[in-house]
Formats: structure tokens, sequence, C-alpha cells
């Protein structure tokens, strides 16, 4: 029975390691061909091959970066901004990509959303980063509590090293605190369409409330049905419907 | 009652409402009603009781602007009279002099017309000082004004000179504040004082501190026009003339001041238009004298890959209208608007070096290098049009795929140093660790979870602590569970011992096992029990009696095997089944 069992968890094993690397080479060749068309110029289509890619579930900071270069190409300010925000909250710190986010962002009109300096160091870790380090800090503490309980005669030697550990618990859940709410709290529409109006309700006959245009980052303050309402850096508010936007977390 | 009370509601609304059914009033004012050509005055309309919607609008007049600079607003309450007023402001110039008359303006406030009366302003001309009045020695500031050239073509700029001269007692000058419009047909830079320029004069019979002006202008459309009068204000510090012999006054002696309206000559310049003729189709608009020097780069690309061209163009002119034509001969490149960066060497922005960066990317394989850039501008000193030429660039233009992905400008793929960046970098070409989206590890219920886990171990370390230490703290209770151990090993021993039929070993087991459980709850040494403590130790005095009974049998049975002669090992069983069952019961007794 027990040999029975190895042998199914074994194959099941086997299946679906054959299943990733077909995946991950289907990946490749769509990627490849997706760098092609960009190569060649045709911007669009390679906006389009980049974004099949991304519906099939899996999503990597270099696809999302060259799925932005093609938007931006392809003259969608608002849909490369999109994906470069994206790819920043799973690379913060490549350079390329914050060189490539503040480039398209100047491209930009209007009045738009900037993170504040807080934002700006919290956000260059990624939230699984900073729940990571968060971990492991609080791993490495609750260790030297129980080694300490175990090993009493150690207690003198550890005091140090279990300070320096609350300490870095601290500041590091601090950190997560914030990146946690910026990310489950908060979000950020991008207006994706060339000129959109923001109206004063949540319906299409609402009085126009400001006029945002392609690229514009707003700060989503509410949701009804189809639109969200959001304000702008000004502290304009407005309606906008959410086939005009592209609503991401907060960071 | 009710009457009474009425009538003083009646009165106190009465009195609170008293000011604002009082009746609106529409005032017009000039702070002066005189002034110099050049000067201002601020014209107010001041609204009592009652506010228009808008600022009034302003009457067309010949010779006078009316520039709207915002409302002020008054509000009191005194002795139950509410008074509201608002201001709106106006600053009024004069293009010529004469007597103007502001007419009388009416307002619609809130359905009720009101009216203000008219007004008159006299505009006095302010003319130069004749050559006989300077070479007098009697005016206190007089200004000159001259231009380097007769005929400028339009958008040539030009830096006039403006003289202000001052006379030798002159103590101090403050205040100085051109007044005049700037000239028609001509547009004006910001007037600058030349520093380190100033110098004494001989005008006439006096001493006079020559100040000089500098005036940028640049024409705006053809014609001729002139260039004045120039207008200016001043305030002279001037020596006190009659100081009564007072020793004091002359170090405590500020001087009096003048105010001084001052006017320059005009001058008649044309303004021609540039040439039409030899005019080179790729013309943008630049005038004056340059040199171009461009490079391109990197010459090695896959098509569709950008390639920063870098244009400096330097020397004298209007720099900041300096712009890049469309190259009709990069037909064969995608171009994207260039950037701007301006540095001038003087103050005026006339001379300095304008660079442009501009990223193209050519269309297909058969692009072998990059056409001349060319630049084309009008140089007003020979008044004929000039075309710079940059060298061609070669380049190798493989097809896209054929090669890695080329670096723009820098050796890396990352923005070039101390540079803004021209355009985007480019794409990557491997897709990198793919990820499933929305892969949060904080939302993930199994992550939250396995947190427990050095939470629960700390918890589990902790008591476990705890209870080492309250046993190393506690003899008793340690040796109770000595005892207990002991007891348990002994059951196990008595049984075999009654299965193997060894009485000797099964009572000693025995007679040893009471011992130790006696003296454990005792709290006395095992040797020290016998079976007397059942009836003398005060704690076994309130054990049940069937416990004490099963003891004192037991030990009874302990000193019969002593004599005894051998027993079965059934019998030995059920002696192992009593000490089992009183020992449990003596465990059971409180201490």
């Amino acid at each position: 029975m027990k040999g029975r069992f190895f042998h199914l968890a074994c194959a099941l094993l086997v299946m679906l390691a054959c299943i990733t690397k077909v995946l991950a080479a289907d990946v490749n060749a769509d990627f490849a061909a997706a760098n092609k068309l960009y190569a060649e110029g045709k911007f669009a289509d390679a906006a389009a091959a980049y974004e099949n890619i991304l519906k099939t579930g899996v999503q990597s900071p270099a696809l999302l970066f060259n799925a932005g270069n093609a938007e931006f190409k392809a003259g969608h300010l608002g849909k490369a901004i999109a994906a470069y925000r994206q790819a920043e909250q799973l690379e913060p710190r490549d350079a390329e990509l914050r060189a490539n986010l503040a480039f398209v962002r100047n491209q930009v009109q209007g009045a738009t959303l900037r993170e504040s300096r807080w934002q700006n160091w919290v956000g260059s870790l990624t939230l699984n980063e900073g729940t990571l380090l968060t971990t492991v800090f609080f791993w490495a503490l609750l260790a030297l509590l129980t080694l300490k309980q175990i090993r009493p005669a150690l207690a003198p030697g550890l005091r140090r090293v279990t300070q320096l550990a609350a300490v870095l618990v601290f500041f590091s859940g601090a950190v997560l605190a914030l990146q946690a709410a910026d990310h489950f709290r908060s979000a950020i529409a991008v207006v994706t369409s060339a000129e959109t109006t923001a109206r004063s309700g949540p319906f299409d006959d609402a009085q126009n409330a400001f006029t945002a245009h392609d690229g514009a980052e707003l700060r989503v303050l509410d949701r009804h049905d189809d639109w969200v309402q959001t304000a702008d850096n000004a502290g304009k508010i407005g309606w906008l419907n959410t086939n005009q936007v592209a609503v991401l977390p907060g960071a | 009652m009710r009457f009474i009370l009425k009538i003083w509601f009646a009165l106190v609304a009465a009195a609170l409402f008293a000011g604002a059914a009082s009746a609106a009033t529409f005032t017009a004012t000039l702070d002066r009603d005189s002034m110099t050509l050049g000067e201002q005055v601020t014209l107010s309309l001041k609204f009592d009781g009652a506010q228009p919607q808008d600022a009034p609008g302003m009457p067309n007049i010949g010779g006078l602007q009316f520039q709207y600079v915002g409302p002020s607003s008054s509000f009191s309450f005194i002795n139950g009279e509410t008074k509201s007023s608002v201001t709106y402001n106006y600053i009024v110039t004069a293009q010529h002099d004469g007597e103007f008359t502001i007419p009388a303006m009416r307002a619609n406030v809130g359905g009720q017309q009101l009216d203000c009366s008219p007004l008159k302003l006299i505009v006095y001309k302010v003319t130069p000082p004749s050559a006989a009045a300077v070479n007098s020695g009697n005016e206190i500031a007089f200004m000159k004004f001259t231009f380097p050239k007769k005929k400028v073509y339009v958008g040539e700029p030009v830096v006039g000179e403006l003289q202000l001269y001052l006379r030798d007692d002159v103590q101090n000058l403050s205040g100085f504040q051109m007044t005049s419009a700037t000239p028609d047909g001509f547009s004006a830079g910001k007037t600058v004082e030349l520093s380190n320029q100033r110098r004494r004069v001989q005008v006439g019979n006096r001493i006079y501190v020559e100040i000089p002006l500098a005036m940028p202008l640049t024409a705006a459309r053809s014609g001729t026009f002139p260039l004045g009068p120039f207008t200016a204000s001043v305030v002279a510090v001037l020596p006190l003339q009659n100081q009564n012999g007072d020793p004091f006054s002359q170090f405590f002696n500020r001087g009096e001041q003048k105010q001084l309206t001052l006017a320059t000559e005009a001058i008649n310049v044309s303004a021609l238009p540039l040439p039409e003729e030899n005019k080179p189709a790729g013309f943008s608009g630049a005038i004056g004298s340059f040199e171009m020097s461009a490079t391109a780069g990197p010459a090695k690309v896959t098509v569709g890959d950008p390639i920063t061209v870098r244009v400096q163009i330097s020397g004298r002119g209007a720099l900041d209208t300096v712009a890049l034509s469309t190259q009709d001969a990069w037909h064969d490149f995608k171009t994207y608007p260039p950037t701007a960066k301006l540095e001038t060497r003087d103050q005026f922005g006339f001379q300095g070096t304008k660079t442009f960066e501009q990223i193209i990317s050519p269309l297909n394989t058969d692009v072998h290098e990059l056409p001349p850039l060319e630049f084309t501008f009008f140089n007003p000193d020979d008044g004929h049009y000039h075309t710079l030429k940059s060298p061609v660039v070669p380049l190798t233009v493989q097809a896209a795929g054929a090669s890695p992905m080329p670096v723009l400008a820098a050796t890396k793929n990352s923005p070039p140093e101390n540079q803004p960046p021209q355009d985007i970098l480019p794409i990557k070409e491997k897709p990198g660790t793919l990820v499933p989206a929305g892969t949060v590890l904080l939302a993930h219920p199994a992550f939250l979870a396995a947190q427990a886990v050095p939470v629960l171990a700390f918890f589990a370390a902790f008591v476990w602590r705890r209870r080492t230490d309250n046993l190393a703290n506690n003899p008793r209770l340690r040796r109770r569970r000595a005892v207990a151990q002991l007891v348990a090993a002994g059951i196990t021993d008595l049984k075999k011992y009654a299965a193997a039929n060894q009485p000797d070993e099964f009572f000693a087991t025995l007679f040893r096992l009471l011992q130790e459980q006696l003296g454990e709850r005792l709290d006395c040494p095992a040797s020290a029990i016998t079976e007397n403590v059942i009836e003398e130790h005060p704690v076994l005095r309130s054990a049940p009696k069937a416990t004490l009974d099963g003891m004192r049998e037991l030990f009874q049975l302990c000193n019969q095997a002593r004599y005894a002669p051998v027993r079965g090992s059934s019998e030995l069983n059920s002696v192992a089944g009593q000490f089992e069952k009183t020992i449990s019961q003596l465990q059971e007794v409180k201490v």
C-alpha cells in the first residue's frame, strides 16, 4: 500500500515538472515572438502579444517591462505606466524600469499623482520581500527566545543578539505594515484613454468634474459598480468609468 | 403677553436687518486726477451694501488702458447695523497725453441699477530737457537712449543703451522704475544695469555720473517705429539748502528727496522683413550668426533601435527661437521630437549654445548612413541665409533578432549619468523568473498559519522551562515524581517476581516500595519507615481507614514472609494487586 502511494506521488511530481517545463517553453517562445514584433517596429502587435502572455496568469518584471515599452511606443502612456507600475511591484529596484517609468511619466500632461518620499522609500522593497524579511527576523527572534528557555545558561550571551532581533522585527514590521496598508487599503487608477472626463457622480450623465489625460495617475477613493471615484494631486475629485482606467494596488 | 413678545421680536428683527435694508451705492474714484505719460493711476469702483457677481467691465476709451487687479472687501457690524462694501481695483495707463474722461458707469446689482459719477484724468506729456538746460547744469538727472542700428531685421535681437545721468550733488538714488510701455513693433527684454561701467562725465558746466542700462529689443514686425520716448521715475536725494548754521545738521542731514520723471528722445528705427529671395526650404526662423557640431550613436544598431543625434548650435542671435527643422533626407528613419537645452554666455541670452538631442531609429536594413543634418539661419550682418551641414555618419543596421539588443549611448543598459534620457531604455531579451499573478505571501493562509509555528515552539519551551524550574526548586515534588517512577517500575518487578514465584525478592521489593512511598508522603527518609509510623504519624490520621488497614496488612505480610513458608504465584499476584490499590489510595492522601 505504502509503495503504491509512493509511486503515485512520484508520477504526479514528474507530471507537474513536465507541465511546468512545457508552459515555460511556451512562454519563452511567445516572449521571443513579442520581442521580434517590437524589434520590427510593430509596437501595437507586440503589446498585444505581451498582453496575451500575461493573460495566461503568469508575470515577471521583464515581461511587464517589455509590455510597458511596447505600449509606450504604441502611444499608450497610461497602459505603459500601468505595466511599469506592476513591474515595479515585483522588482522595485530595477534602475532601467525606474528610468523608463520616469521618462513616460514626464510625457503625461496635466496633474497626476506622485508618490511621497516615504512611499518611495517603503516601495524600494516588494511586499513579498518585506514579508520575508520580517518573517526571518521574527523567526530568528522567537528561535533565540526559545533557545533561552531551553538553555538558560546561554541567555546572557544571547541578550545583545536578542535585542537586535527585536529591534529589527519592530522596524521591519513597521515597514511591512505601511506596505500592507498601501497595498491592501489604497489603489491607484491610471487613465488609459487619450482624454477622459471625470464626472461628479458614478453615471454618464453626471456633471463634468475635471479632465484627465492619458497616463494621469489618480488616487482611488471609492468604487461603485463600474465606476471608481478618484482624486488627483490637486484635490479634484471625480468618478471615472473602469474601462477608462487601469486600477492597480497602491504599492 | 404674546402680543408684547411679538412687538419685541419685530423690533429686534428691524434692528438686525436695518443695515441690510439700507440703500446700495456705487462710487468710482481715482487715487489722483493727473499724471505724466508713462505713470499709472488706480481706479477704484466701490459698492456699498451690495455686491455684483462679477467685476464691472470698463468702457473703451481711446488712449487709456485698464487692467483689473482684483477686489477688496470690508464688513462691519456696529450697534446692530451691518455694513459691507466691495471695491474693484483697476490700473489705468495712458498711451498719449491729454485730458481723458472716464464716463459715468452703470452696474446691475441684484436687479438694482446703480450709477457712479464720471471722472477726469489729465495726462501730461514728459519732454526731455533741452540741450541748453542740460548744459546749464540745472537738471538734477536726465536720460539718453542710443540704439546701434537704424535698420534691423524682424526677429533680430539688438541691445539698446539707456544712459541715466545724475548730477554730482545727488546723494542717493532710489526707486528707479521704467514707466513707459514697450515700444510699438518691438518686444523688449529686461532692462539691466551694465555692471562696473558707471563713470563720471562733464556735461556743460557740471559733473554727472553716467549709469548705463542695457535694453534688449527685438523687432516683432516690419515697419518704421519710434523707439521712445522712454520714461522713468526716480527718487533723488539732494542735500538740504538751509541748515541754519546748525553744526549737527550735517551729521543728521538725511537730505531732500525729490521725485523726478525722466524721458528720452525718440529714435526712429526701420524693421525690415526677412528677404524671401533665396530663402532655403529648411529655414526655421533662426536669426544670428551660428556654428554647428553634431554627433550620432551608436553606429551599429538593429532595425527599430534608437540612435541619439546630438546637435550643438553656438553663436550669437535669437538662440531661444533656434529650432531644428524637419530633415527631409531622413526618410528612412522614424524621428521623435528633439529636446533642447540652452546655455547662454551673456545676460540677455543672445550668445551661447543650444544643444538638441533627437532620437531616431532606422526603419529597414537598407540604411547604411545617416544623411547630413542641415541647419539654416539668416545672418542679419550680411543679409544672407546660410546652411550648415553635419558630416555623414556611417551606420550598420541589422535585422531584428540578428544581434543582441544595442545599448543606447552607453556601455550598459542604464540611463546615462548626468544627462536627461531621450527615450525609454530597450526591452529585455529574457522573460526572467515567471510567477503566478497576484502572489502575495501576506494574504496566503498557509504562510500566515506557518507563523504560528515559532510562537507555539516558544510557548512550549516556556511551559517546559517553568515546569523544570518548579521541579528544581521543589525537592518534595521531585521526590514525589521519582517515587512514582520507582513504584511504577516496582509494580512491574513485583509482577515479574510473582510470575517467577520468587517470594524473597517479591517481599523485599514490596517492603522497599512501601518505605519509599510512605517516606515520600510523610517527608522523611525511607529507611526510617516502619509499620509503627502508620499508627504514630499525624499525617496518616486523616487517611481513610481502608488505606491504613491495607498498609498495615502489607507490612505484616512482609514481616511474615521472612518466617513463613514459600507462597505460590497466585498469592503473590494477589498481594501485588493489593499493593497497587493501597499505593494509589496512599498517593491520594493530602499531606
